[in-house]
């Protein structure tokens, strides 16, 4: 019970206690903040504008497919925080999702087979 | 007793942390990734379903989309006046623009708005898809009001957030009643195929539960943020941790938005 009355250095890396230690905080403004809001204000925007423009299709879901992931990194880079972390989080974040990429490979080549199947 | 030799290693004997964060927020990371497997399984399934039927373009008769493009005109037909003898869900079983053979399309079937009968297709959606991203926005804005240790700011962006959860929510609950007040349930559909409507009760209930819980969770730490307990603790890592989980459900939002009322 001796170490309950010391203080720790919740910021110390070289005495490093997980249950405690966090790294120092420190901001990185609003500006690119409020930046990604008009940015995703405007895709979400031109999502609407475009299904009525667009004809209904193959061509218009992929577009709309494209603008949501793109609408999606910015959300995680930008308000997660994401592109301010370390590589190897980073990393293990963004490609364990190459297997959803997958997933919708395989799932769509089934679904066609189901409408041949005329399910 | 045994003689073997027994390192006296504390648990944690991996020096600092490879990520560069805390232990919390790598949790909630993979917490947060791990969710994002379940949201993909449940996205890709309604996509594979979605596109086992053919679309109401390929399906409806061409001059029945014609009439319909002449009579259902967004901000100009009204769905109460235009369709009274039979309401509008039945006209278009009559027409066979709804039917059990092809995916409707959604701005056929997501078209009111609070206060009008006017066709407004899309409008409602986009409306809630412009709260989650503000309050996204007031989220963020208190991670980095909690960097500055200004307490007073986390405070007011946490309540704004907090308001705007609540907005989203009452917004999904009226979404909810005109879908099921129009017979909408989860083994019926007058719209289309039954899994369209099974897929969003499943889906948006899903989403919408964890938008629940995310406001929960923001009001919890925000009365711990008023009582000082992030003060003390010298930092507002809590803060920026339930932020990711907000943020991610904004995230969820993106794709639900696309999937659900767009494609």
């Amino acid at each position: 019970m001796a170490h309950q009355n010391k203080t720790v250095d919740i910021h110390d890396e070289e005495n490093y206690d997980p249950t405690v230690w966090v790294p120092k905080a420190h901001s990185h403004g609003t500006r690119a903040l409020w930046k990604t809001f008009w940015l995703l204000l405007a895709l979400t925007i031109i999502d609407v504008v475009l299904y009525f423009l667009m004809d209904p299709g193959m061509s218009r879901n992929v577009t709309f497919i494209i603008l949501g992931v793109v609408k999606a990194a910015f959300i995680v880079y930008v308000f997660m925080h994401l592109t301010y972390e370390h590589k190897s989080l980073k990393m293990s974040i963004v490609l364990p999702m190459i297997g959803v990429v997958y997933l919708i490979v395989l799932l769509l080549k089934e679904a066609d087979f189901w409408n041949y199947l005329n399910w | 007793m045994s003689n073997h030799a027994v390192s006296r290693k504390p648990t944690w004997a991996g020096g600092k942390s490879p990520f560069k964060i805390s232990y919390g927020k790598l949790m909630m990371w993979f917490f947060l990734l791990s969710d994002a497997f379940t949201f993909s399984s449940l996205l890709v399934g309604y996509g594979a379903v979605r596109f086992s039927f053919p679309s109401a373009e390929e399906s409806v008769p061409a001059e029945v989309q014609t009439w319909v493009k002449d009579n259902v005109v967004p901000f100009k037909t009204d769905n109460h006046e235009a369709f009274h003898d039979h309401g509008f869900v039945e006209s278009m079983q009559m027409k066979g623009v709804f039917s059990e053979s092809h995916w409707p399309a959604p701005d056929m079937v997501f078209n009111h708005f609070p206060g009008t009968h006017l066709h407004l297709p899309l409008m409602f959606v986009s409306l809630m898809t412009f709260i989650l991203i503000l309050s996204s926005v007031t989220m963020v804005l208190a991670v980095e009001a909690g960097q500055r240790m200004e307490k007073n700011k986390v405070q007011l962006y946490m309540l704004l957030t907090i308001v705007g959860g609540f907005m989203f929510l009452g917004c999904q609950a009226w979404e909810w009643t005109m879908f099921i007040g129009e017979g909408a349930k989860l083994f019926t559909n007058p719209f289309g195929p039954v899994t369209f409507a099974a897929l969003f009760f499943l889906v948006t209930g899903f989403h919408g539960f964890h938008v629940f819980s995310g406001v929960v969770l923001n009001i919890i730490i925000y009365l711990n943020v008023l009582r000082g307990t992030y003060e003390r603790r010298g930092h507002y890592e809590m803060v920026e941790k339930v932020g990711l989980y907000w943020h991610f459900v904004d995230l969820v939002w993106v794709f639900v938005f696309t999937f659900f009322y767009l494609i």
